[in-house]
């Protein structure tokens, strides 16, 4: 009795302790959610069978019904323009701004430090502050953009159908653009002065240095910065219902507010699961490129 | 013989701090220069200033006859090798060795071919595919050189190349590194902290000190005619040792002050009763019998092949032997020395008299 009490103050048990109660967390907070939401995926669900855990079983109705829906195809592609545009957006203004702040000028670390705010705010606080950015009547970007000569017409950014899921794809890119920035300054930092002045001695111009040097030294934290950048933008819901709550007509709404739409407002629960675990699939395969990549560490 | 690297009145300021301090340095063709000197004192920046990697504040840095003033890095043609190595961790050693090949539009062919040549000159032919994780130092500190011979650049600038290496590598490379110069009728300059390094190694050393060129010259004018106390002391294993002094009435004689009744014969004319610093270099002391300067012993170290004699006076002296003596702490010792082997220096310029 003793020799198992020892052991678990100090020795094997105690290893099992720690081990057992992050997995114990992990299972109990992410696992059997999960696990539940695709087993809901396959069943019928309505509001009488909400309180049980063994419903009818539905085979693959519910994902044949989600593809039908006629807002499939249009969220589908609103999925990908937001996805791809704002990884896009963040990923090479986050880059440029970490080589801008990897020049030493006075002040550069503070400045840097204070693009962080876009990070630190809350998702419905920049999604209404961009609500009013992007105003038609009286919003600061047509303001601006009329008085430069760009635009003529006012545009109406948050209920013109050609341009809402733009609305929110501008103020993502400006919500994670400090995150990219910060990563990449950090794998920036990390590569060696003197590598540098070999490449300039070797006779490379910035142009090549920056393309033989600092792209393939990056190559893992770049990796993980779009790794990250995806499940980031996948995940993203606050922005939607502060700026266009997925409309005009659908042409803003992406695959997780539209899941959050058919599981609470339309209290579909087995659609809302369905199209969860479609996106699961997606972001499972950016987990494994993430992984993948930083486990690729190529440092002398 | 003309000047393959010119240096004249080089000045560089970081903020307040004078790093360098007007050096003029003409470096020939084909020879083999050492900078040396403590940590802080420039020779470093030096070297990095002929590559271009720090910017002078003032002065004219000519490479093969052309000013160097706001010509970058990449289009002065000179290699160096850094004391990281600084080989790029993505390439293979084959990919490292033809990077500035690759750069200059060198067809993959022939730059397989050059590689493969210079890779046998370095003996790393088998390492080719190898990744710089994959060498141990000795090998890496060869990728370095090959990236700098396969260049064949207007000189090679050596930043502390050796120091990461243990001690017995360090002087198997030592003496490849000056093959390999001679072979290719090479123009070097090497930065060492480590006096033996430039002095086994180089055609001309340089003490710097400060900021400062101290005194340049052949590695034996160093160690014969140092100019200063800084130069006798850091030029020579083990150091120099220094000792006040009175040079006697007549000019010719000096009396060392650890032991009063005797005074050394010069050899030379000095201003009588003016108070001096003798040096004598350990290996200069002989052990005699008969000698009139009698010095009692504190430790007795043996290596061997040489005995290290510490003498129980302020300062103490060491006395190098090569020959076998029964000596030991507590004994007193004759000690003589050839009068051409005494340094003077001034007591406050500390410059050789």
């Amino acid at each position: 009795m003793s020799r198992i009490f020892n052991s678990m103050r100090d020795g094997v048990g105690f290893d099992l302790i720690l081990v057992g109660a992050a997995l114990l967390f992990l299972l109990a907070l992410a696992g059997l959610p999960l696990v539940y939401n695709v087993l809901m995926s396959f069943q019928q669900v309505d509001m009488f069978t909400l309180g049980t855990l063994i419903r009818p079983w539905a085979g693959f109705t519910n994902y044949v019904d989600v593809v039908r829906q006629p807002e499939f195809w249009l969220v589908a592609k609103n999925t990908l323009i937001f996805v791809f545009a704002s990884m896009a957006g963040q990923f090479v203004i986050g880059f440029s701004l970490a080589l801008f702040f990897a020049q030493k000028f006075p002040g550069a670390a503070t400045i840097r430090g204070l693009f962080l705010v876009s990070w630190v705010m809350p998702g419905l606080v920049v999604g209404a502050i961009w609500s009013w950015i992007l105003a038609g009547d009286f919003g600061v970007l047509n303001t601006i953009l009329k008085s430069l000569g760009i635009i003529q017409e006012t545009v109406f950014w948050k209920s013109d159908p050609n341009y809402s899921i733009w609305a929110v794809v501008i103020a993502n890119i400006w919500l994670g653009t400090a995150f990219n920035m910060l990563l990449l300054a950090v794998g920036l930092a990390a590569i060696p002065r003197d590598l540098y002045e070999a490449a300039e001695l070797d006779g490379a111009n910035a142009f090549q240095r920056f393309w033989t040097i600092t792209l393939p030294m990056m190559r893992s934290t770049i990796g993980a910065v779009l790794s990250l950048g995806l499940i980031g933008t996948l995940q993203q819901f606050d922005l939607f219902p502060a700026i266009t709550e997925g409309g005009p007509a659908n042409t803003s709404s992406v695959a997780g507010y539209w899941s959050w739409q058919m599981s609470f407002q339309l209290y579909d629960f087995a659609k809302g699961a369905t199209i969860s675990v479609m996106m699961f699939l997606l972001v499972l395969f950016a987990s494994v490129i993430y992984v993948r990549s930083t486990r690729h560490e190529v440092r002398g | 013989m003309s000047a393959q690297i010119e240096l004249s009145n080089i000045d560089k300021h970081y903020g307040a701090f004078h790093a360098l301090k007007g050096v003029s340095l003409s470096i020939e063709k084909g020879s083999f220069v050492a900078l040396v000197g403590p940590s802080g004192c420039g020779k470093s920046t030096l070297l990095r200033s002929i590559a271009g990697l720090e910017t002078i504040t003032s002065g004219s840095l000519k490479i093969a006859g052309e000013t160097m003033t706001g010509v970058p890095p990449r289009k002065r043609d000179v290699a160096m090798v850094f004391q990281s190595y600084a080989l790029y961790p993505h390439m293979t050693v084959e990919e490292n060795l033809t990077y500035s090949l690759r750069l200059h539009g060198v067809s993959k062919a022939e730059a397989k071919l050059k590689a493969a040549e210079v890779a046998a000159t370095t003996g790393l032919s088998a390492l080719l595919k190898r990744y710089p994780r994959e060498l141990s130092g000795g090998q890496r500190q060869r990728v370095a050189m090959g990236r700098a011979i396969i260049r064949n650049p207007k000189a090679f600038l050596f930043d502390e190349p050796l120091s990461n290496l243990d001690a017995a590598l360090r002087v198997h490379m030592r003496k490849e590194i000056r093959a390999l110069h001679d072979r290719l009728g090479a123009t070097s300059v090497y930065v060492t902290h480590d006096q033996i390094e430039a002095m086994t190694m180089a055609d001309h050393v340089v003490v710097m000190r400060d900021g400062v060129i101290e005194q340049q010259g052949s590695p034996l004018e160093l160690y014969d005619r140092p100019v200063s106390k800084f130069v006798a002391g850091f030029i020579g294993s083990p150091a120099m040792n220094f000792v006040p002094g009175t040079v006697g009435a007549d000019g010719q004689s000096v009396q060392l002050d650890i032991s009063d009744s005797l005074s050394l014969p010069l050899g030379r004319k000095v201003d009588a009763g003016r108070k001096v610093l003798v040096g004598l270099r350990p290996e200069h002391l002989l052990v005699a019998e008969a000698a009139s300067l009698r010095l009692p012993v504190a430790v007795v170290e043996s290596t061997g092949s040489m005995t290290y004699v510490t003498t129980d006076t302020t300062p103490e002296l060491t006395v190098v032997e090569t020959r076998r003596m029964g000596v030991k702490a507590g004994d007193v010792i004759g000690v003589s020395i050839a009068p051409e082997h005494i340094h003077l220096f001034d007591m406050a310029t500390e410059k050789a008299i």
